[in-house]
């Protein structure tokens, strides 16, 4: 008797850990006077938003806030796409992605009256912006050691350059290679023809050969490895601010060549638990002074004019954006069908046929 | 009476092997079940799995880039493991043949790298061998060299970056099997007039060949896998099956097309696995 009681209490045991995965609902009440939310998930890049900010957060709405972190873009569309979007709150997505999303339903629309400090966000590239917050933005560019860099570069193609062998730190993702190799080629950034990608790839060939690392840009500009990097600008400030005084990197000087600027912006995905929470968390960040503040500790480009305005003198002073050209940008646009000629270009790519 | 046979054989075997065969076959089994399923799934435009069947994945992996990247990693695989097994051995056998105290201190050497996370060790080969690190500065300084030599994001540091991670795998079996080599086998041989190296040719090395064979597939299996060493090492640039693999999941979303890798690299390890019954007695098949 003793063991079928043992029997079955393992059974329940057993039973209790299969479902215990299973929902549980800590949401709002759906209708009627809805309990205020305690607490906020959120899906973001690592080392991206400061620590004592999301403090202070908890503190003033007696929440909490769990930050997780993706490795890579695509980790928050496989979220959002697979269905384990309502896990979160608010995931961080980018501007290329906006369009399949909301055509795919993934999203919520955002109610703006909750977040009234969004009008401090410039709106001369914000699209989709019934769906999206941005927070903050990012020019790709080029940036060289101009002590150890043997060419002076103007433009994609000189990149090519075999002067420039092993010199490259560059960033990765076909998504990102692929347009400058257009644009050096003559065409649309986002081309969806074949032929052009397949021109594009030939000419990535050679940009391989000119790559030491894709990857750590900033590191190895700074240890020396790369005389040249192709990075984003928070990169590239780290970079500078890294070498104090013997900053000897310079952002090249592009003449024609458009770069490229993405935007990461939170979205609310369909489903999710606390959106009330989510509203103010998204009011509290687009706040100019916390925003502000947030600058000092990641430098990044921001689309929040007033809390730029409200930067530390040594944000605005920043080398890293001290560029001329930063109207004449391009923008990653979703590609669809032709994703998978630009992976397998890409793949071939990176085995080296 | 029926019962009480249950209750003697049945219960006690439950009880013991019931736990690990239910974790084996809720995250051993079932996965490996769900990536062969998926491997047959098409891809949808979001990078989503589409559950359509499809052997769409199967027909890439003919494709000449994914043959390239695999006989790529498998000759990498095969030098890590020729060198895990060339520097193991006389490692091993040292060790085997000190006082037992001196025995477990060397063992200890070889583990401590394995309490530092493998991360962190990559990474410090990394700072060790970069452009401005300490082996180029010394190499300069004592007049070596001119400038500074590029290893970092090489072929070789790869190389170097996974023989370290594996040679524990390798010394580790060995020395088992050296260690429980009986000492009247050598004796007997000394006795009847061999030389040292006959003796170790005729009778130490056919003896310990099991645990040989133990390293060449503990080290062997997972360099084939292996993609972080590749990753922060080779800088991108050098790309094994296991970076391939990694991609599909991540970057690129093909999962189909990951899990058709994935599932040829289970198959090429179970090839391995078998030859290895065959060839080596199971009871041999000793893991430290």
């Amino acid at each position: 008797m003793k063991k079928l009681i043992s029997m079955l209490l393992a059974l329940i045991l057993i039973t209790g850990l299969l479902t215990g995965c299973g929902g549980t609902n800590t949401g709002p009440v759906e209708n009627g006077k809805a309990e205020p939310s305690t607490e906020l998930n959120i899906y973001m890049w690592q080392q991206y938003i400061s620590d004592d900010l999301i403090a202070k957060f908890e503190e003033e709405n007696n929440a909490k806030v769990n930050l997780s972190y993706m490795s890579d873009n695509a980790d928050a569309i496989t979220k959002l796409t697979a269905g384990g979007g309502q896990e979160y709150d608010l995931i961080m997505t980018c501007d290329a992605y906006m369009e399949s999303l909301i055509d795919g339903g993934y999203i919520e629309k955002i109610n703006f009256e909750n977040i009234p400090n969004a009008s401090n966000i410039n709106e001369s590239y914000w699209t989709a912006k019934e769906y999206c917050v941005p927070y903050l933005m990012n020019y790709i560019y080029v940036v060289y050691n101009k002590d150890t860099c043997p060419i002076e570069i103007n433009g994609y193609n000189d990149l090519i350059d075999p002067a420039l062998k092993g010199q490259i730190a560059t960033i990765d993702g076909a998504r990102n290679l692929f347009p400058i190799a257009l644009i050096a080629l003559g065409y649309d950034p986002n081309s969806t023809n074949e032929s052009e990608i397949a021109e594009a790839y030939e000419w990535l060939v050679k940009y391989n050969e000119n790559v030491v690392a894709y990857g750590n840009a900033e590191q190895n500009l700074t240890n020396g490895t790369a005389s040249v990097a192709f990075t984003y600008d928070g990169n590239a400030s780290w970079a500078m601010s890294e070498l104090g005084d013997k900053n000897n990197l310079v952002i090249a000087d592009f003449e024609s060549d458009p770069v490229q600027l993405g935007f990461d912006l939170y979205v609310v995905p369909k489903g999710a638990k606390h959106v009330d929470l989510a509203e103010k968390f998204l009011n509290y960040i687009t706040d100019p002074q916390v925003m502000a503040a947030n600058l000092v500790e990641y430098p990044y480009s921001c689309p929040n004019d007033a809390a730029v305005e409200a930067a530390s003198d040594a944000y605005k002073n920043d080398p890293a954006r001290d560029f001329d050209y930063k109207e004449n940008v391009f923008f990653q646009k979703d590609v669809g069908e032709a994703i998978t000629i630009y992976n397998d270009y890409y793949q071939k790519l990176k085995v080296g046929e | 009476m029926k019962k009480n046979k249950f209750k003697q054989n049945t219960l006690p075997a439950l009880a013991m092997a019931g736990p690990v065969s239910l974790w084996m076959i809720l995250f051993v089994t079932l996965p490996m079940l769900y990536i062969i399923y998926i491997s047959f799934m098409s891809r949808g435009i979001f990078g989503d799995v589409v559950y359509e069947f499809s052997l769409d994945s199967y027909k890439t992996l003919l494709d000449s880039t994914y043959f390239k990247v695999i006989v790529k990693s498998m000759k990498a695989a095969f030098i890590t493991t020729l060198l895990c097994i060339l520097i193991g051995y006389p490692f091993a056998y040292y060790i085997a043949k000190q006082p037992k105290e001196v025995a477990s201190k060397l063992i200890m050497l070889v583990m401590i790298p394995f309490w530092t996370n493998s991360l962190m060790r990559l990474n410090s080969w990394l700072l060790l061998f970069q452009t401005s690190g300490p082996v180029n500065n010394f190499l300069q300084n004592a007049g070596f060299i001119d400038s500074p030599i590029s290893f970092v994001y090489t072929d070789g540091l790869v190389m170097i970056g996974m023989i370290t991670n594996m040679l524990p795998f390798a010394v580790l079996p060995m020395y088992s099997s050296i260690e429980k080599l009986s000492k009247s086998l050598l004796e007997a041989s000394a006795d009847l007039g061999a030389s040292r190296s006959t003796t170790f040719f005729n009778i130490t090395l056919p003896l310990t060949f099991p645990g040989i064979f133990s390293s060449i597939i503990l080290v062997f299996i997972p360099s084939l896998g292996i993609y972080t060493v590749t990753d922060m090492l080779g800088g991108g640039k050098v790309l094994y099956i296991g970076n391939i693999i990694k991609n599909q999941f991540g970057a690129i979303r093909n999962w189909p097309l990951g899990a058709a890798l994935s599932v040829l690299l289970i198959v090429i390890t179970g090839l391995l696995i078998f030859i290895y019954t065959r060839f080596a007695k199971i009871e041999d098949m000793e893991v430290v």
